[in-house]
Order: C-alpha cells, then structure tokens, then sequence
C-alpha cells in the first residue's frame, strides 16, 4: 500500500495519497481537503516540483515507468493545491459554480500515461 | 469623430447606445423563437475535431438537447466522417447509448437491427416476416456535416441556407492560420447552470467583469493602476452575430507556482511574448500586452485562441432557463512530463475561472426574471453583449 516512492524522492512517501491519476480525481480531492492539509501538502511540494519534472524528463512521457507515475501524479495535484494557497486561501473556488454541476474528462496526455 | 474611451460605438453606430431590453433572457416565448429561427437553422459546433476520430468505425455521440435532437458522428469504413441521427428506422429507438467508441456498426437494442458504420440498414432480424422492407431507404437519417480547419460542425436544415465556410465569414481570413493542428485535447469540462444562455454567455462576452469577478483568480493581472478594467483595445463585430474580442494582460509578478509552470511551457496567464509571427490567426500584432482573442461564432460556439494553446467552448441552450457550458481546452501533446505539469496548471486556472464566471448567471437569471428591471445598461466595453441581443432579436423577427 505504501510502497516508498521512488529515489531520491522517498522522503515524499507519505504524500503518496495524493497521487491520483485522473483531475477528476485530483480536484475533489483538493475541495474536500482542509486548508491546512492542502497548506502543508504544497509548502512541502512547491520546492521539489522542478526536480521531479527533471528527474521525470529522463523519459519520453510515453515510455514512463508505472513506479514513476505516482511522481508525476503529485506534480499535478500541487498545481491543484497552488490556486487555494496562492489565490483562493480556500480548498474550492468561492463565489462559484459549485463542483457538484462539473464533469470532468480526460484530454489525451491523461489517457496516454494512465493506458 | 472617433473617442478615445468610447472608440466602438463609433465605428459600429447601427448597434445604438441605449438601454438593451431584458426581455428576450427572460421571455419563454422568445426562446422558443430562438429555436426555429436561430438554432435549427445554425452550422453546431460538436467541440470534436476530425483527429478526434481518426480510424474506420471511430465514433463520438452528441445530444442536441434544444433540438431534442441526438447525433451520432462516425467515420465509416470509407473513411468519410458521417452524422447520422442517433435513431433506429424500425421503431425509432435510441440507437447508440454509449458516449463515444469504436465499432464496425450499431446494433439496436430493442430487436436487433444492425447499420454499419456508414448509416445503412445492414442487417434485419427475423426479416422475412416483415412485407415490403426497402432497405436501402432504410438507413439512418443524415444530418449535414462539415469541418472548417478540422472542427466538427452539422447542420440539421434539410438544406443548410449558408455553408459552413461562408458563415464564418471573417475568420475565414482572421482566425483560419491558426496552428490547430498542432494540438491536442487537454482537457474537457462540461457545466450545467440554471440561466439563459445569453446571460451565461454575457458573463464572458467582456472584460469588464474581470477586476471583479475575478479579484482572487488572477488578482496579480489586474494591478495596473492606468488599466484597472483591461479596457479591451479590440472588438471586432460582424453582421452575421460572430464576434472577436481582444484581451490583454499587463506585464505581472508571477506567483512561484506560475514560475514553474512558464518555465515548463506556455501558461494561460502569460503569453504574447516572443515575435509577432508566433501565432499566426490572432491578434497579436496588434495589442499591446495581448494574451488571447475570444472568437464567437454567431451564436453560440467559440474558438479563442492564445499564445501556445486554445480552447473551444459552447453555451449550449437547453430551455429558457437552461444552460450546459462546455469547455475543451487544446495544447502542444506533451512529449516531457515537464510539459504536462505545466499544462495541468494552466488548466486548473481556466476552470477555476470558468466557475467564477459561472457563479453571477444563475443569480442574475433570477433577479431579471423578477421583472424589477426592464432593460440593462451597457458600456462602450460591453458593446459585444449589445450586439448579439442586436442579432437575436433581429433573426427572431
């Protein structure tokens, strides 16, 4: 369940939770988290998302390792953590339409890694 | 004479300055108007693109709800794309109740006919007790189809009284060299709100909203003291209803989340750099700061494209008091995942944006239909929301 991901981003591990693999996924994640989770989970994030795309970048994204997924996975879920710490000092959007009138679909980088 | 704050209502003085009445948001009647004269006669935009569909017996399924209508799109094994109505010719069942799939044809569920990937009636069961079947009569009902620069549109007119390409009149010089086909689909959303879909749409028809309506979203873009309403500097409006809107964006900090996304690729907020000829069918040499043009095609659809990416949106009516919007959003397919996260964030902040700009309808859909104003008041800057009431009322006469 909570294999370590891989090196050097082990350290992460305990995050591997939020490693989903659709936005649908990753959004109602995001709005039904607490600011504090979400806080805590982007303060950690913010400094190693460069790495992670570095050390991701070693393959074509059509040829990445089903190990390193869970990596790219939590790259995307901090951009969805970034708009409530940098702009909404939410978990969802205020003043909007909410979640529950939204479908999500996936556009075709989504069905390439998740094939 | 031209005025500097108020420059589009001279160059398009047909269109009036008065007060624009609120009756055709609110009046049930005029919707159904709107649907005979406007919506069964318009080319739809299916928001699918041809490689959307690209091998023999690819097929997507599209419900026209304001036409009660449900379209199948499906390139057959002659590899010509088809739209064919999602209805079977033995007793007018539903045919196909997947979304979207891949098939040598469509069998029918409630006894078994079977039409090949074309549209024809291929196979009957239990066919000698029928008395005199015409099958090849007995294929399923056409409905028009096109593409203009690989975008899906059909028309359900028996004849369509305007091609494709001459309705779309000035993009055919304006918005056609756009690199399309060097995109592919990000992302698709689809939303559902209780309004007209005239004042859904107004929500995003200006940019006067946005020092607003957005003040959380992107409050890093509208800090520019000499330009706190991105006043827009171009507004394009042509006698069919279509309509293209410049939006810039002054010169902004970045958030330390958008650093790393721009340092990965193109973002939403952060475009226009780079020279003139980056983005060929857009407006950019001509706008200071541009970001992106909003492309509407009279009266619904649109194609907006920006620096690196565009999305394709559709205010899809469904009652008087109905709307289903739907957003797909195009970039560069990754090759890096690099790409890819950057991307991610760029299509968090239009959604999130879109669900701001989705908030005001429903609310203001109810406070017009309590009658306690007429008519509504436009700015010079709204001038576009002026001129497709100009449009809808004209076509509904």
């Amino acid at each position: 369940m909570n294999n370590p991901l891989p090196e050097p981003f082990a350290h992460l591990t305990p995050y591997r939770s939020w490693a989903l693999s659709t936005e649908d996924a990753r959004m109602r994640r995001r709005i039904s988290a607490s600011m504090s989770e979400i806080t805590d989970y982007y303060q950690t994030l913010l400094p190693e998302i460069d790495p992670i795309a570095k050390h991701l970048d070693q393959w074509p994204l059509a040829e990445l390792p089903a190990e390193q997924k869970p990596l790219l996975y939590l790259a995307m879920m901090f951009m969805e953590t970034a708009m409530c710490v940098e702009f909404f000092f939410d978990p969802d959007v205020p003043e909007a339409l909410g979640a529950e009138h939204i479908e999500l679909y996936a556009g075709r980088s989504e069905q390439l890694v998740n094939s | 004479m031209n005025n500097s704050t108020r420059p589009f209502a001279d160059i398009y003085p047909e269109i009036g300055t008065g007060p624009v009445s609120t009756a055709p948001a609110v009046d049930p009647a005029f919707f159904e108007r709107e649907r005979e004269k406007i919506f069964r006669k318009m080319w739809v935009n299916m928001i699918l693109r041809e490689e959307d569909l690209p091998n023999p017996g690819d097929y997507f399924v599209r419900d026209i709800e304001v036409l009660d209508a449900s379209v199948i799109v499906v390139r057959g094994d002659d590899g010509k794309l088809r739209a064919l109505h999602n209805v079977c010719t033995h007793r007018g069942n539903r045919l196909v109740r997947d979304e979207s799939g891949s098939c040598n044809g469509f069998q029918c569920d409630f006894h078994g006919w079977v039409f090949n990937n074309q549209g024809e009636l291929a196979f009957v069961t239990d066919e000698q007790r029928f008395h005199h079947l015409d099958k090849p009569s007995l294929g399923l009902a056409k409905v028009h189809l096109d593409t203009w620069r690989g975008f899906i549109f059909v028309n359900f007119e028996e004849t369509p009284s305007q091609s494709l390409e001459a309705s779309m009149a000035d993009f055919n010089q304006d918005l056609k060299p756009f690199p399309f086909e060097n995109m592919v689909l990000a992302g698709r959303y689809r939303y559902e709100t209780n309004a007209n879909w005239k004042t859904t749409m107004n929500a995003f028809q200006e940019s006067y909203h946005a020092a607003f309506v957005h003040k959380r979203s992107v409050r890093q873009c509208l800090e520019d003291d000499g330009d706190p309403y991105l006043a827009s500097q171009r507004i394009k409006l042509q006698p069919n209803g279509n309509q293209s809107i410049s939006v810039h964006v002054p010169p902004h900090d970045l958030t330390p989340t958008e650093m790393i996304a721009y340092g990965m690729g193109a973002t939403f907020t952060q475009g226009g750099d780079g020279n003139v000829n980056s983005f060929p069918g857009t407006a950019q040499a001509q706008i200071e700061n541009w970001a992106f043009d909003l492309n509407i095609m009279f009266p619904f659809s649109r194609i907006n494209v920006g620096a690196g990416w565009y999305y394709v949106d559709a205010f899809w009516p469904v009652a008087h008091d109905r709307t289903v919007y739907e957003l797909a959003f195009y970039f560069p397919m990754p090759t890096s995942a690099g790409a890819m996260i950057s991307q991610e964030y760029s299509k968090i902040v239009l959604r999130d944006l879109s669900r701001e700009d989705l908030f005001t309808n429903e609310v203001t859909h109810n406070a017009l239909r309590s009658g306690a104003i007429k008519s509504i008041q436009l700015s010079d800057q709204e001038i576009a929301v002026r001129h497709q009431y100009e449009k809808v009322t004209e076509f509904c006469r």
